[in-house]
């Protein structure tokens, strides 16, 4: 007899190696995970010991993971990762043996792809929280919404489109609560009851649009687009879309006029179960420990404890969610049943939703960067020209607009591309290749003039912003090797940087620091800016990737 | 009573894997052997229970789980030489781990637990008061119709298009039942044989022709809940936490549980549907020390209370699940599903089966 369930595995099994064999030929290296600061990882599994791939905001559970250990023995070691990349890590098999277990705010985009679902053995959901959006009081009052409670996505749409509210949402091709906001945008503007179809994002394309003229800041993080969202100036960033338990969590030292009233829109939300996940590749030992801290971690009191220490809601009988959580409910919006579907939003919000992006890099060719180090940089930057991006999580984007700036003891040349939307003629293909052609003959020769350099991408941004006279998400990157040596100084540029209008000084620099660079003056220029300051490593591998968050 | 034949499900699904510390073969006789084995996430809470951690020490066994809602069961039944046995959720997989054994008698099924769907009260109330739900008014206990719950599917309609349904945050768009993936999970593919049953006119389907037939409505049933969860405990919590789908599709026994030990369930109903399918969990015993398990957890007096305690109907005692929830009104229990009158389904073969959830799940023919 022939055995249907044996063939159908073998029918699973092949197309899971047909999408493993897929994905390693695509997808470039995914940014690496950041180790706890608390702990490193162990490298190979370790007796009482778990290594968990987690999602950023869980380090607010260390103290209860202090806890587990007590009770149960078992160390928990983490390393974060958003959920995305996660779930990337996951299907392309680089989690095997490296981590033990996954703890991401969702499995739902992982279970989208067959490989990444065969590699998750066994998923508990240890806490819940509803994407929200968190409004500053005097906003709600201008718009008139009350308490915010009988708010739905509509309204919040029009408001965007009026101009009278702007917000905060981190990218949803990376971060699980931008992608659940963009699924129940979509969900309430189609009016699709039911899980997404195209012809659902179709429908909604032009509410969307609207929507996203709001979003004011975008963020790789959820850690970022806090801070970012407190030093914004009043008035710029009127609200912040986040999970409920993260815009509470603010709220306990946020400045009064800074607290954000959680709205959880009336049509609908979508929300994070944070699944404890084991992974396949496990060994007996670490399956034994992931039972024992699974166990606890449900227990009534523990449940209780983590409710009341994150503002996350309990999923244990009998553990009452802490105060000031509200109780009424929510129609829950479904999550896409397809890859298909979930790509295909988010390659239309990065491509055709949201607002545009001005995105400058000011890379460094001095002389030190000969040989290994330049050759690094045309790859990585060059990568970001690829079109074999699903979900639009690294190439340049149909409708930004990308300068390049070469410099050294002084700017060598100042190049700028517009990337042309999808479905015209030319499409995106040509002017990609032609910011590849670019990133190819970089030549490196000469000193290095950071500052000055660094002052000049200001003042291109200032001719492109008067010329076109648009609004754009706008940012600049800085890739150094080096220390300045020439030309402008730390203390100069704080005050060229003082005397800027205030949209310029609300441009974030994200430098990155390759080889000899001075952390010192790096992270100097990520502070005055209020930008963010990334580590290239030894080879630039995936550092630009993950900037690309934050454009 | 033939209920083994109500649940020839779901293909190689079930819920879970218990792996284990290679059996001890010390000499000494008292020593605690460590048994190897797989079984569903629905019976993780029992397998972890100190109580029956202690029964079973008494007996000289320990039982160490994790859980999974894994299609790769079989396949790991079939990889995992150190495994002293097998427990998933229903006979279907349970026939094949047998096959992959070299093993022909019949396995013991020590307890069962019928589907329902779970909803809480002011959402069960706004059913009944459309009569796709009933209350019966002395015993408490709750049904859930199924043919008007096909015609709801059939007619796209939206808790907007009941009466009293406004008011309710979490009554609006389209009425569906939740369940977990129908291709990694029992329960989701135990629902997708009682659908059937009901599209077929309350028969099997048990040709190809009726597999066309339920095409539609299955599929549409399965693609409007979009992404699915891979195991029936994930639903469950995502439903105690509040949030999910008003209506759920999971076991009897993880809304008994609660009761059986004494917790609040809060306002949670729980609805059979009048006509519904079971679950027969069945273990398959690979070793001596798998035997011993299955005998203890079908014959030992202990062990039998405690599998009530979690929410089960042990097979060979069934007083002592209705001795546990009798007392309860919210929820409240059918102590007898006959009494109760809620019908049984016979699960279409394998190969259909496959083929519905193929339909189900948009597959190509």
């Amino acid at each position: 007899m022939n055995h249907p369930i044996k063939s159908r595995s073998w029918l699973i099994a092949a197309l899971a190696a047909v999408l493993a064999a897929a994905t390693a030929c695509t997808s470039s290296p995914a940014p690496a995970p950041q180790p706890n600061p608390t702990g490193s990882l162990a490298e190979t599994a370790r007796p009482g010991v778990l290594r968990v791939l987690a999602g950023s905001e869980l380090q607010d559970l260390q103290p209860v993971l202090d806890d587990a250990r007590k009770a149960t023995g078992v160390t928990v070691q983490l390393a974060f990762t958003g959920t995305l990349d996660g779930a990337d890590t996951v299907s392309s098999g680089r989690a095997d043996g490296k981590y033990d277990a996954v703890w991401f705010p969702s499995n739902q985009y992982l279970r989208l792809d067959p490989t990444g679902r065969s590699k998750v053995l066994s998923e508990t959901p240890v806490m819940v929280s509803p994407v929200a959006v968190g409004v500053r009081s005097s906003v709600l009052a201008d718009l008139g919404w009350g308490d915010g409670s009988k708010v739905t996505w509509a309204q919040i749409g029009d408001a965007a489109a009026a101009g009278k509210l702007s917000y905060g949402m981190s990218d949803p091709s990376r971060s699980n609560s931008g992608f659940s906001t963009l699924v129940a945008v979509a969900s309430a503007f189609s009016g699709a009851g039911a899980a997404l179809s195209e012809a659902d994002v179709q429908k909604a394309t032009p509410q969307l649009k609207q929507f996203f003229t709001g979003q004011k800041l975008t963020s790789g993080s959820s850690g970022w687009l806090a801070q970012a969202y407190t030093r914004a100036e009043p008035g710029r960033v009127g609200a912040l879309v986040n999970y409920e338990s993260v815009l509470l969590s603010m709220n306990r030292t946020l400045p009064p006029e800074q607290r954000l009233t959680v709205v959880r829109p009336v049509d609908g939300v979508v929300s994070a179960d944070y699944p404890l996940s084991l992974l396949s590749s496990s060994g007996p030992g670490e399956r034994e420990s992931f039972q024992r801290l699974a166990a606890y971690l449900l227990k009534q009191d523990v449940q209780q404890r983590i409710s009341e220490l994150t503002l996350r809601r309990p999923v244990t009988a009998g553990a009452a969610p802490a105060a000031g959580l509200p109780t009424d409910r929510r129609r829950e919006l479904p999550f896409p049943g397809t890859r298909a579907v979930a790509d295909g939003l988010l390659g239309s919000y990065q491509n055709e939703l949201r607002r545009p992006s001005r995105t400058v890099y000011v890379l460094d060719t001095s002389g030190s960067m000969e040989g290994a180090r330049l050759s690094s940089l045309k790859t990585a930057l060059g990568r970001l020209t690829g079109t074999d991006d699903t979900r639009g999580v690294r190439r340049f984007r149909d409708r930004e607009e990308v300068t390049l700036i070469s410099f050294a003891s002084q700017v060598k040349w100042t190049k700028t591309h517009v990337v042309p939307p999808s479905g015209g003629t030319p499409g995106p293909e040509a002017e990609l290749a032609s910011i590849n052609a670019d990133v190819q003959s970089l030549r490196a020769e000469g000193g290095t003039a950071l500052y000055d350099s660094l002052e000049q991408a200001y003042r291109v941004i200032e001719g492109q912003q008067k010329a076109a006279n648009d609004d754009r998400f706008t940012s600049i990157v800085l890739m150094t090797d080096g220390e300045s040596n020439e030309g402008a100084t730390d203390g100069d540029f704080r005050s060229f940087h003082d005397a800027l209008s205030p949209a310029e000084k609300a441009i974030p620099v994200f430098p990155i620091k390759f080889g000899e660079a001075a952390v010192g003056q790096l992270q100097g220029i990520a502070d005055v800016s209020g930008g963010k300051l990334f580590d290239g490593g030894g080879s630039l591998d995936g550092v630009f990737e993950e900037i690309r968050g934050y454009q | 009573m033939r209920r083994a034949l109500g649940v020839v499900a779901a293909l190689a699904l079930l819920g879970g894997v218990t792996y284990a510390l290679v059996p001890d073969d010390g000499p000494d006789p008292r020593k605690t052997v460590t048994v190897t084995g797989l079984i569903g996430s629905e019976k993780r809470a029992f397998f972890e229970s100190p109580e029956v951690k202690a029964e079973l020490a008494k007996q000289g066994l320990e039982v160490h789980s994790d859980s999974t809602g894994s299609w790769t069961m079989s396949e790991q039944a079939k990889s995992n030489s150190g495994l002293d046995f097998a427990f998933p959720a229903s006979t279907a997989p349970a026939r094949e781990i047998q096959r992959n054994w070299g093993q022909q008698d019949s396995p013991l099924v020590p307890f069962y637990s019928p589907l329902v769907v779970v909803a809480h009260a002011p959402v069960a109330q706004v059913l009944k008061d459309n009569k796709l739900a009933a209350q019966d008014a002395d015993s408490g206990v709750w049904t859930f119709r199924m043919d008007e719950y096909v015609n709801v599917l059939r007619a796209n309609r939206r808790w907007q298009d009941l009466t009293n349904a406004e008011g309710h945050g979490d009554l609006a768009g389209p009425i569906y039942v939740t369940t977990t993936d129908p291709e990694s999970s029992s329960s989701g593919a135990l629902y997708v044989a009682l659908l059937s049953y009901v599209l077929n006119n309350h028969q099997v389907v048990s040709d190809d022709a009726g597999v066309e037939a339920a095409r539609p409505v299955l599929h549409q049933a399965t693609a409007m809940q979009g992404g699915q969860k891979s195991s029936s405990d994930e639903p469950f919590r995502d439903f105690q936490a509040g949030v999910g789908n008003p209506l759920l599709f999971g076991y009897e026994s993880q809304v008994a549980s609660l009761t059986a030990q004494g917790q609040s369930a809060g306002d949670t109903v729980v609805m059979y549907p009048d006509t519904t399918v079971y679950s027969d969990h069945t273990i398959i015993a690979r070793t001596e020390n798998g035997r011993k398990l299955a005998a203890l957890l079908q014959d030992d007096d202990a062990l039998r209370t405690l599998e009530a305690r979690f929410g089960f109907r042990p097979q060979a005692r069934p007083g002592a699940f209705a001795e546990l929830v009798k007392g309860s009104r919210q929820p409240a229990f059918a102590q007898d599903l006959n009494a109760a009158r809620v019908k049984q389904s016979p699960v279409p073969s394998l190969d259909n089966l496959l083929k519905l959830t193929a339909a189900a799940k948009g597959s190509p023919k």
